[in-house]
């Protein structure tokens, strides 16, 4: 299996994830994913080249629903739950600098 | 009117129906229980006693009108933070949700109020469902009703809480791992985790939407069945919910006979040691009670069952990490980024610093684990490995199935465990969920029974773990109803 985390990863993995850590937290965490991943290994043990894998536990379902109008939630309470509204659009930040 | 707070379902309705007492009466007494003893406990997040009262006199007005009650009429139902009821807030106990206030129903809610229940309150929970032992709420500590210094379970430790302490008849959780039944075990309730598909998830703030499933808590197996044929079924807005058709008639029937004519299977690996000296004589007592019965056990395997774990630990974070990129500190937030948007921030600034602390330490620990199995040069190692091992776990249910109906074990390694005892170490709290997690993995129905009827502030209570065929609930419910009755 792939080699275990080391600091640089873990800054790339946070900066994806989108999570600022602190210093401290970052050299915790660390520790705790080195572990957590050597655990994983026992998985090596399992020959599973023949394995087709399980991607849902619902390979019966019926995936597409008709493509009919209908109302399900309402639109002006899920304004509501966000910050800042202006001429009924959503505003945030900046997305650049 | 001592006492009501004893009394189950069927018994309820029994006195309602013969105006013996009110629902209102019976809704003010588990209201002062919550007053007496949550202040110790603290398993509620929030109690609503006038929309409560408000319900309760629904069901008194069906009695005078001479009309037939629904099934949960009059009921009190507390309700997992992480399960949306319009109008209320749901912080899933996260503070990147504090301001929230649910838009509409879950499709759980929405056939709860169609069978009459009463909301009690909101419970507390490991932050977004992630944990074992309702440490991770960013809100407050939650107490095992047995023993005070010991935590309740998790992730649905305030609702296994809740009905042990009979602050309320029945309880809503939501199971990944063993979130309901982990906590009902070490609380001495009934928790049962449906079939995957046998209930929406519609209005369940996702955590692992190929794992998660919302389930019932009660005192008694009886009012767990209940609960659950009130809450399964169809629900457009949940593609993978299905239409079973569950008849009543199979959960209550008279089919003690039925009943009988199962096969528990006991596989081999899940009587392995390590196990504590406790759990393991308290299942060999249930599985002696149930032999008494006239029920048949074999012996069965299970192989790959020792996988579970990290299968589950990659599995699981992977689909945290996209589910919880919602969470953006902006969507679902409404206080904190008013500050942040003055200062002029970027958008990338406010999604690193709120979700940075906005979430709590396991949260953030499931994120980035997940976010790692799923990146670039990981992804065959880890995920595609893990959903492999994940076919395998399902191809050992279907063996054992072949010769038996049902699988018994242990549902936890140890007891209810002291506060604090494992919170420092992630890897030790999730073995907690070793017995537990196979099921969630084959999306098959599995249910924690106390091994005997605990009495609070006497021993710590022991459950005792089945897991049925797909859409076989009844099977479950029918053994604990019998074996409750010994």
């Amino acid at each position: 299996m792939a080699s275990i985390i080391n600091k640089k990863t873990l800054q790339h993995i946070s900066e994806l994830a989108r999570i600022d850590l602190q210093e401290k937290e970052m050299d915790k965490l660390l520790g705790d994913l080195q572990k957590i991943l050597d655990y994983f290994k026992e998985l090596q043990e399992l020959d599973t080249s023949k394995v087709k894998e399980e991607l849902s536990l619902r390979t019966d379902l019926k995936l597409f629903r008709n493509d009919t109008e209908r109302e399900n939630t309402n639109q002006s309470k899920g304004k509501s739950s966000f910050p800042e509204v202006e001429n009924n659009h959503l505003v945030i930040p900046p997305v650049f600098e | 009117m001592d006492n009501l707070t004893n009394l189950n379902i069927s018994e309820l309705h029994e006195g309602y129906k013969q105006k013996k007492f009110s629902a209102k009466e019976v809704i003010k007494n588990y209201l002062e229980n919550i007053k007496e003893k949550d202040g110790v406990i603290s398993a509620f997040l929030g109690v609503y006693e006038d929309l409560a009262l408000k319900q309760a006199k629904e069901a008194d007005e069906l009695i005078s009108a001479g009309k037939e009650l629904k099934s949960l009429s009059g009921i009190p139902i507390a309700i997992k933070d992480n399960i949306l009821v319009e109008g209320l807030p749901a912080t899933a106990s996260s503070k990147i949700l504090k301001d929230y206030i649910s838009a509409y129903d879950a499709g759980v809610v929405t056939k709860l109020k169609e069978n009459g229940a009463v909301f009690i309150g909101r419970t507390n929970m490991d932050e977004f469902a992630m944990g074992s032992s309702t440490e991770n709420s960013a809100v407050r500590l939650t107490r095992n009703p047995h023993d005070i210094e010991r935590v309740p379970g998790g992730s649905s430790g305030g609702s296994a809480a809740s009905v042990a302490s009979n602050m309320t008849l029945g309880a809503l959780g939501s199971d990944t791992g063993g979130s309901i039944r982990q906590p009902a075990s070490f609380c001495g309730v009934v928790g049962l985790k449906p079939t995957y598909g046998a209930v929406s998830r519609s209005g369940l703030i996702a955590m692992a939407s190929s794992l998660d499933q919302i389930g019932p808590f009660a005192r008694n197996s009886e009012d767990a069945g209940e609960i659950f044929l009130a809450i399964q079924g169809k629900d457009e807005l949940d593609n993978t919910s299905s239409n079973i058709n569950y008849s009543k008639e199979d959960f209550f029937g008279n089919n003690l006979k039925s009943t009988k004519q199962l096969t528990i299977g006991l596989p081999d690996e899940y009587f392995a040691d390590g196990t504590e000296k406790e759990v393991s004589l308290g299942i060999k007592t249930a599985i002696e009670k149930l032999k008494s019965l006239g029920i048949n056990f074999k012996k069965v395997s299970l192989p790959h069952s020792k996988y579970a774990l990290s299968t589950y630990y990659i599995i699981m974070p992977a689909e945290v990490s996209s589910n919880l990129a919602r969470f953006d500190g902006i969507r679902y937030a409404t206080k904190e980024h008013e500050i942040l948007g003055k200062e002029k921030s970027s958008l990338l600034d406010v999604y690193l610093k709120e979700r940075g602390r906005g979430f709590g330490v396991e949260t953030k620990r499931r994120i980035i684990l997940g976010t790692f199995v799923l990146s670039s040069g990981y992804y065959d190692a880890y995920y595609h490995k893990a959903q492999q091992v994940k076919a395998l776990i399902s191809q050992d249910f279907n063996n054992a199935f072949k010769e038996v109906d049902v699988i018994l074990g242990p549902v936890t390694p140890t007891r209810a465990f002291k506060i604090g005892e494992k919170s420092s170490d992630p890897l030790s709290m999730y073995l907690s969920d070793i017995f537990t997690i196979p099921a969630n993995m084959a999306g098959l129905p599995a249910i924690s029974i106390p091994v005997k009827k605990y009495e609070i502030d006497g021993e710590l209570p022991i459950g005792f773990h089945l897991v049925g065929k797909k859409f076989r609930e009844a099977d479950l419910i029918n053994i604990g109803r019998y074996y409750e009755k010994i």
